[in-house]
């Protein structure tokens, strides 16, 4: 009895995965198609001023720890980077209004715009110079959960050591 | 050993009344199961604090967990109370407490059903995306999701079998407040698979699934808070006594009528009959064969009888009267 039920257990778990994929959707999929539309596109990155982590200082391109994440995440999905500079408050609307795809700037996971932006899980932990710990995260576009879980991986694969 | 033994001795009664054996023993397991809903309860926001750690969409729900402590803990103090016995200052007792946490209880549902109406209707109207990403656990990674749903539904299962028990004890002892705790019991688990179905509704791409659902939730409990709190304040404002589920007027007074109509000295009787907690008060009216006036043991045993009845019969006075009155009865204009 038992193996039957195992049996028609993991038949039922097959079924389910098979409509899944069939119906050509992964869990958790973008509402907006995010990720789909940046892949082999262009991929809008709004950047504020937070050395070490964002430099845009420079006379030519965006320099800093997260700026070449971010450039190695666009390869890893044959992306172009379109850096847009500007400060968190205005950076922030412009993702609202769905005018960026994802925000850098040293943001750790107290970031107080949770209201307008998924942060993604922490990627590397940093000491303070008050001793505290901070958890560095990357800002994404509310709601779209496959395009954030995407990064959010490469940014924990690429295991960051500072 | 004397000191517990009163205590438990107390535990029988509710104020002037003892209680038989099967509400006694209602009232003990309905005790039990209130003690056992809240120590699940604590476990059950601990629980959610640890899986959903920053998300927006669970913050939500420790607000409602918050609010559900409230008729357990009603119930609690309500029939500790309800236990003392009447004073000078209190002739009728203090079985109204149970009307007070009934009271408490159906404002709490309504509240709970109207802050997740209200809430989730927001996140409609503003198209909130609510965003649920990676989490590291034991060194690997899982989308949120995945440990939200089976988190969620295993908070619902408690809730599922405690408001069953409870349901079977509230008219047993005639409490209305356990009545509105098994509503919120509902409420709890209806809101759980819910959340379970919006989480996976986000998952498969669809923003507002979560919000969606609680919205057709909402509205059942807002009904039963309705209902409940109707039900309390209408008890508390004198309604003829219900029973516990307030559907229909409570048998116990076409009951009491009867019995004191069929007895020989009596030719007519009526009585009104109010609801102060768990027990009645009950002003009986009886018009006497021949204008003859019954003896005072006649009238006793009258008495004797109706208490006889139900052990929610006690607080009983019977007025011998020449006509039935009715201006105290206005049933008698209806009929």
């Amino acid at each position: 009895m038992a193996s039957r039920w195992a049996g028609i257990r993991r038949g039922g778990a097959a079924v389910v995965l098979l409509l899944l994929t069939g119906c050509g959707v992964s869990i958790p999929a973008d509402p907006q198609g995010t990720l789909e539309r940046v892949s082999g596109g262009e991929l809008r990155v709004g950047i504020s001023h937070q050395p070490p982590w964002t430099d845009i200082t420079g006379s030519e391109a965006p320099s800093g720890i997260e700026v070449d994440l971010v450039e190695e995440f666009a390869g890893a999905i044959d992306a172009e980077v379109a850096w847009t500079p500007g400060g968190e408050e205005q950076l922030m609307m412009q993702l609202q209004e769905d005018q960026l795809d994802m925000i850098v700037g040293g943001f750790t996971d107290s970031s107080p715009w949770t209201s307008h932006a998924a942060l993604t899980t922490p990627y590397v932990e940093t000491k303070g110079l008050d001793g505290s710990t901070a958890k560095h995260v990357m800002a994404t576009v509310m709601g779209e959960n496959e395009f954030t879980t995407t990064l959010e991986q490469f940014l924990l694969d690429q295991d960051v050591r500072l | 050993m004397n000191g517990s033994s009163r205590a438990g001795a107390e535990r029988y009664r509710f104020g002037h009344t003892e209680l038989p054996e099967k509400p006694a023993k209602a009232l003990r397991r309905a005790i039990r199961l209130e003690w056992i809903d809240l120590v699940i309860r604590v476990v059950t926001v601990v629980a959610m604090i640890l899986v959903a750690g920053n998300s927006q969409a669970m913050k939500a729900a420790w607000i409602e967990d918050a609010l559900s402590f409230l008729p357990p803990i009603a119930f609690l103090i309500a029939v500790r109370i309800a236990r003392r016995r009447p004073t000078e200052a209190h002739p009728y007792g203090f079985h109204r407490s149970v009307g007070v946490a009934h009271l408490v209880a159906a404002t709490t549902l309504l509240g709970m059903g109207g802050y997740l109406l209200i809430d989730s209707a927001l996140g409609l109207l503003t198209a909130e995306h609510p965003p649920i990403g990676l989490i590291e656990i034991f060194g690997t990674t899982v989308w949120l999701g995945w440990l939200m749903i089976p988190t969620v539904l295993l908070t619902a299962i408690p809730p599922m079998i405690l408001g069953r028990m409870k349901l079977k004890l509230a008219p047993v002892l005639h409490n209305k407040v356990l009545y509105a705790d098994a509503d919120m019991n509902k409420a709890d688990w209806m809101t759980a698979l819910t959340t379970a179905v919006g989480v996976f509704g986000i998952g498969i791409g669809l923003w507002w699934a979560d919000s969606a659902a609680a919205i057709l939730i909402s509205f059942s409990i807002i009904s039963d808070g309705w209902k409940n709190l109707r039900s309390a304040v209408a008890d508390l404002m004198d309604r003829r006594a219900t029973t516990f589920d307030a559907k229909e007027p409570h048998p116990l007074i076409d009951e009491v009528d009867e019995l004191l109509t069929g007895i020989d000295w009596v030719e007519d009787a009526e009585c009104r009959i109010r609801d102060e907690g768990h027990v009645f008060h009950i002003e009986a009216f009886v018009v006497p064969r021949n204008g003859r006036m019954p003896t005072l043991d006649q009238l006793a045993e009258a008495r004797e009888a109706c208490v006889d009845l139900d052990w929610k019969v006690q607080d009983m006075v019977i007025v011998p009267v020449e006509k039935l009155p009715e201006e105290f009865l206005p049933q008698l204009r209806s009929a």
